[in-house]
């Protein structure tokens, strides 16, 4: 049984040989095991870890973009970056979204965000608005195609992946300003919503045209924290959760599944993901309150899920405390043949390598059907 | 509806224009301003319930935040020349090694919300920072934020280097998402906060006792 048959098998809830899996790392955490005695890339990491799924690219359509890129960032980064100033550790950028950010120069972290050119309705309709239609298409085919080759190659589940409305917001208009908006001005909000799904869809079109297959659309997007979605359901209905559907439907479609990634506790949404037609959700963060252990026996007919083994716990090496975990929610997993493992995060840089040889063993002796 | 209850409506709503208009007319009514005070804080307070509630989310209190900031900015010459002074004063920012800022500043509105000056030291901010900061405002709170699993150690010898300095009284907290009360015990904290209502009743509760 290849990846891909196992994963299907797993979205259907048929008998399948073992757990499928995957795993994120922190970049710091590959260089760290880089320097103990793992040797390889990424990519070596996910053949010794037997990775079932593959991604193909990123699609972030973003407001400024082109060949001249300041900075080389991750895929889903591409586009102009243009230096305000820098200091030794870090640099202020004006980003492809139009906002001044600060970034580390040589380690990962999330951007601390100094302000934004898209403060307004008026900016949006007027300026930024006709930029990100104008920009059209902004996937990078190629790269889309040479891994799709190299994903079936491996007999993998191959997966299209992109951003979703919430995390759009984010970059161009910021959280306070995004927030405060959904209150005060809902239809500038569903605006931004629906011109960005119109242009995630278009773009994921132009992707399937080159001929690919792909299993999957595997959207990410942080719609909650530790406490609680960052907004109430009901507004969540009204303003996003249409597009969220729009995306789920055109997955189903194209014969794909859809899995949805969001940090936090997402209990007081299940039901609206459910509704929408989610079929996985991703990675269900412990520390948040998630728990497969309890959302497989009310959720596992309607919902997989992928990931929940706590990065924090793995972050302590305590590999004990590591068995219990992934015996007991690996057990709730196979109970309802809907699980597939990943870190509840990225694997942060504290975990060693030879913790993660045991968290694969473990994933060996705990995943078997 | 009197004034005063007209305001801590507003605030409850996050209607800043209501908000304003309100205080605006209880200062003309000559009103005490320690009452108008009151008023507001008192609906702040009922938002940090709901939040914690769940009753409302994000949003709703980013706009009693905005509502508040805006009629505190009327209110707050009237006070300083009254002699009204703020309830407590802290001091707030994200450890060294994090840029992250949307947790830190939640908790720095609902603090100012509850009637602290607040003094926010920024993101990155290096544990002798925050030690100065200590020794030059006098703080009654000093609350540290990380986001990351990664940068939390740095939460530890923030912690340390602000106990070597001679203020033993100020109080230190902490937040942010890979935070516990375990962590915060260990490390020689005075409390944890899961959120940012959370952070006002923490800091009442450390100082009463």
């Amino acid at each position: 049984m290849n990846g891909q048959e196992r994963v299907n098998r797993m979205f259907a809830r048929q008998d399948h040989d073992r757990v499928p899996r995957f795993e994120q790392l922190w970049k710091e955490t590959l260089v760290r095991w880089q320097g103990e005695d793992f040797e390889g890339d990424l990519n070596d990491f996910l053949d010794l870890l037997d990775s079932d799924f593959h991604r193909l690219s990123m699609n972030w359509p973003a407001i400024y973009s082109g060949a001249s890129s300041v900075i080389e960032k991750d895929d889903f980064h591409k586009g102009e970056y243009l230096v305000i100033e820098e200091d030794d550790e870090t640099h202020v950028l004006r980003d492809p979204f139009g906002a001044t950010v600060r970034l580390w120069k040589n380690k990962s972290g999330t951007p601390e965000h100094l302000g934004f050119e898209c403060k307004t309705p008026e900016v949006w309709y007027q300026r930024f608005k006709p930029k990100l239609i104008e920009n059209g298409n902004q996937m990078n085919l190629e790269k889309i195609k040479e891994d799709y080759a190299i994903g079936r190659r491996a007999g993998r589940w191959c997966f299209l992946a992109g951003v979703e409305t919430f995390e759009f917001l984010r970059a161009i208009i910021g959280d306070e300003v995004g927030l405060m908006a959904m209150i005060e001005e809902p239809e500038w909000i569903q605006d931004i919503s629906r011109t960005f799904t119109d242009m995630l869809l278009m773009n994921f079109e132009a992707g399937l045209e080159i001929g690919i297959e792909p299993d999957g659309l595997w959207i990410f997007g942080d719609m909650a924290y530790n406490h609680s979605t960052v907004c109430s359901p009901k507004m969540y209905r009204e303003l996003i959760w249409p597009d969220h559907k729009r995306l789920v439907d055109w997955a189903h479609e194209h014969g794909m599944k859809f899995i949805y990634h969001t940090d936090g506790n997402i209990n007081n949404v299940l039901d609206l993901y459910v509704e929408a037609g989610f079929d996985c959700l991703q990675p269900l963060e412990a520390k948040a309150g998630m728990d497969v252990r309890k959302l497989c026996p009310i959720y596992g007919d309607r919902l997989a899920f992928l990931g929940n083994i706590n990065a924090q716990l793995m972050a302590t090496n305590d590999v004990d405390a590591l068995e219990e975990e992934i015996a007991t929610k690996f057990a709730a997993g196979k109970a309802a043949q809907n699980y597939a493992f990943h870190s509840d995060h990225s694997v942060p840089p504290q975990v060693s390598w030879q913790t993660y040889q045991e968290i694969i063993r473990l994933v060996d002796k705990y995943g078997s059907y | 509806m009197s004034f005063l209850l007209s305001l801590e409506e507003a605030v409850k709503q996050g209607n800043r224009n209501s908000a304003v208009s309100s205080v605006e007319d209880a200062l003309s009514a000559k009103l005490p301003p320690q009452d108008i005070l009151d008023a507001l804080v008192k609906g702040m307070d009922d938002v940090g319930r709901r939040f914690k509630a769940n009753a409302i989310f994000v949003p709703e209190v980013l706009i009693a935040a905005r509502a508040m900031k805006e009629s505190m900015a009327i209110l707050e010459p009237v006070l300083v020349a009254a002699g009204i002074q703020p309830e407590y004063t802290a001091v707030i920012g994200t450890v060294t090694g994090d840029l992250h800022d949307i947790g830190k500043n939640l908790v720095g509105m609902m603090w100012r919300g509850a009637n602290f000056k607040v003094i926010d030291l920024g993101t990155n901010v290096p544990p002798e920072k925050f030690a100065e900061a200590v020794v030059t405002h006098k703080p009654d709170i000093v609350g540290l934020s990380a986001l990351l699993t990664t940068t939390m150690p740095n939460m530890k010898i923030t912690v340390e280097a602000i106990r070597k300095t001679s203020d033993s009284r100020v109080k230190i907290v902490l937040g942010g998402a890979p935070v516990t009360q375990d962590y915060a015990d260990e490390i020689g904290a005075d409390g944890y906060a899961s959120d940012a209502a959370s952070a006002v009743d923490l800091v009442r509760k450390l100082i009463a006792s």
